[in-house]
């Protein structure tokens, strides 16, 4: 759920990036940092890393104001996708308001996405959180590779899942604002009722999805 | 959801930095700024230095969105910037490491519960294992006992087929050549008869030098035991068949009594001249069972008995019912039973004769077939001196 600080008049979600070792999840919040041109944007916080990978997560802070005057802050994390990490990955998880799948699409990573997406599973049940009502969104990264699942398959693959797809290739940040901007919408349709975003705060799903972004879109 | 706070919770300053070194900070930009500096929280208010006078200017210290806290100078704008970005650059560092210290408590208290869970799980099925192990144990011990016992009943029956077979085949060569001795004895004794009635066809003075009158009833008189002799030979024939039941080898009705006599005259015969057997039978109801194996049983104890008293003594033998079992006690005038005997009396090869002296079996056996009926079988010294084996069983 969503920290309202109704005396800070703040409102804060948590947003976590998800998915397999080397998928592309800093890199998604690197571009993100340098092509959102929202209101309020703070700097990418990147933890200790080794040889390029994330041990205990990345931390982009985003944020805009409402008409209402409300702050509306955006945290998006990224977890360590090693699967040692798992303890991290959890914690970092927890509390989270919505979530992107980083997948790869190489051919050779599918097992790899299944056993992250399956972690992804089980850990959202053991912090308490319902896959069923939560915002989630699945991006297939690295599509500038050879060898790679068509858009076609990955499609069929997920034929059955609720979830949003979004093609991707982070690196040269082609699909990493589609990818937010689906997962804003989701967001916005889970807690928008609850929340009041509409009737008190003034932001429909355009409106929201829009100054998130900056006009980055 | 309210929860405890997280790595991921918003820092305020006072989570950051202690009012001492933002004191020691505000000290030091002083001496840079040339004026007196302060540090302010979110809301304005002094955190640290000396409240900020008329005409000073702010810098805000932003670590992700919005400041966390201000430095207030009666200064140059640009100059107090720079300054604010070097504690901001000193704050962050302390908003990074509280965040990844805080998260990996997180993480690793989650990992300690995890390991308490699985520890626990462990411990359970550990002491189900254990448990099972135990049983396990116990279980093989009663096989074992098991199989023991039927491996002695199985010895003993063979024992007692191969008894039965030869006493019913030798009750079966001897009752034929009894047959025609007793026939013969008796056609014998109406020749003699016969004879007698010669005595007027023979001279006075030669029957008499010949003493024929002695002889014709000294015969009748030879004849007429060896009668009985075939008799009591017949009987002990028929005793030896009753007793090794070789007839019945199933469960009957068995009189009790009847076998305990039959049995008293089989070993009759075998006690020495100075024992004294004495039986005070009572009337007792009908027994299911194998009454060839309860023989076994009985011989058994009535052998100790005699072996106990050795050449002099009495054994007696008593029967009684009572309303639910029959109790035969068999009494001797031995010994008794040492204290440190008792305890082993029925273990199997557990024998107080010298090699070739006994087996070890006697009581043994005894006790199974006792307990193959369902009864119960006790050894104990009389208070008034000598053994007392004690068989109940059940009706």
């Amino acid at each position: 759920m969503p920290e309202l600080d109704r005396d800070a008049g703040r409102l804060t979600f948590k947003l976590v990036y998800y998915g397999p070792a080397q998928g592309g999840k800093t890199t998604n919040l690197m571009q993100l940092h340098d092509l959102v041109g929202a209101e309020m944007k703070g700097e990418l916080m990147t933890l200790e890393t080794q040889h390029d990978r994330t041990l205990f997560f990345d931390l982009l802070p985003l944020g805009f104001r409402a008409p209402s005057g409300l702050t509306i802050r955006f945290r998006l994390f990224t977890v360590p996708g090693q699967v040692a990490h798992d303890g991290t990955r959890k914690a970092v998880l927890s509390r989270a308001d919505g979530v992107v799948f980083v997948a790869d699409s190489q051919r050779t990573e599918s097992i790899n996405n299944g056993e992250s997406f399956q972690n992804l599973v089980e850990n959202l049940g053991r912090v308490g959180l319902d896959i069923d009502r939560l915002p989630l969104v699945v991006q297939f990264n690295k599509r500038d590779l050879p060898a790679i699942l068509s858009e076609d398959e990955v499609r069929e693959r997920y034929a059955g899942a609720p979830w949003p797809l979004v093609f991707a290739t982070a690196l040269r940040g082609e699909g990493v604002l589609q990818t937010f901007a689906t997962l804003l919408r989701g967001v916005w349709q889970g807690y928008a009722q609850e929340l009041e975003l509409d009737s008190t705060h003034g932001l429909t799903e355009e409106t929201f999805v829009a100054a998130a972004l900056g006009g980055a879109a | 959801m309210s929860v405890e706070p997280g790595f991921d919770r918003e820092f305020v300053l006072g989570e950051l930095i202690t009012p001492r070194d933002a004191d020691e900070i505000c000290t030091q930009l002083a001496a840079v700024l040339g004026q007196p500096v302060a540090v302010l929280d979110a809301a304005g208010t002094v955190f640290a230095g000396n409240a900020p006078g008329a005409g000073s200017v702010q810098a805000p210290l932003t670590l992700e969105l919005e400041p966390v806290g201000f430095l207030a100078c009666a200064c140059d704008a640009v100059a107090l910037k720079g300054a604010a970005r070097v504690v901001r650059w000193g704050l962050l560092s302390r908003a990074r490491f509280r965040m990844v210290s805080d998260l990996h408590l997180e993480a690793v208290r989650a990992d300690y519960a995890k390991l308490q869970q699985q520890n626990e799980a462990l411990r359970a099925s550990e002491a189900k294992y254990r448990e099972l192990a135990e049983i396990l144990d116990a279980k093989v011990k009663e096989q074992v006992r098991i199989i023991d016992e039927r491996q002695r009943q199985l010895y003993q029956a063979e024992r007692l087929a191969s008894i039965g077979q030869l006493a019913a085949g030798v009750a079966h060569e001897i009752n034929n050549p009894l047959g025609f001795v007793n026939s013969n004895l008796s056609t014998a004794e109406r020749y003699v008869a016969q004879f007698a009635a010669l005595r007027d066809m023979v001279p006075a003075e030669k029957w008499k030098a010949a003493d024929l009158d002695f002889v014709l009833e000294d015969f009748a008189e030879l004849l007429a035991d060896s009668q009985q002799g075939v008799a009591r030979i017949a009987r002990i024939v028929k005793d030896l068949k009753g007793f090794s039941s070789v007839d019945q080898p199933d469960v009957q009705l068995a009189d009790i009594n009847g076998q305990l006599e039959s049995l008293f005259a089989v070993i009759a015969g075998q006690k020495p001249p100075g024992v004294t057997l004495t039986s005070e039978l009572s009337p007792l109801p009908p027994l299911m069972c194998l009454s060839g194996h309860l023989n076994q049983a009985f011989l058994n104890i009535l052998q100790n008995a005699l072996q106990a008293v050795g050449e002099s003594g009495t054994v007696t033998l008593r029967s009684l019912a009572t309303g639910s079992h029959i109790v035969v006690q068999i009494d001797d005038t031995g010994p008794g039973i040492p204290d440190e005997v008792l305890p082993y009396i029925f273990d199997p090869f557990y024998t107080t004769r010298g090699v070739g002296g006994g087996t070890g079996l006697g009581l043994t056996v005894a006790r199974d077939i006792v307990l193959t009926h369902g009864g119960t079988i006790t050894a104990a010294t009389r208070p008034e001196g000598g053994a007392r084996v004690t068989v109940e069983l059940p009706l």
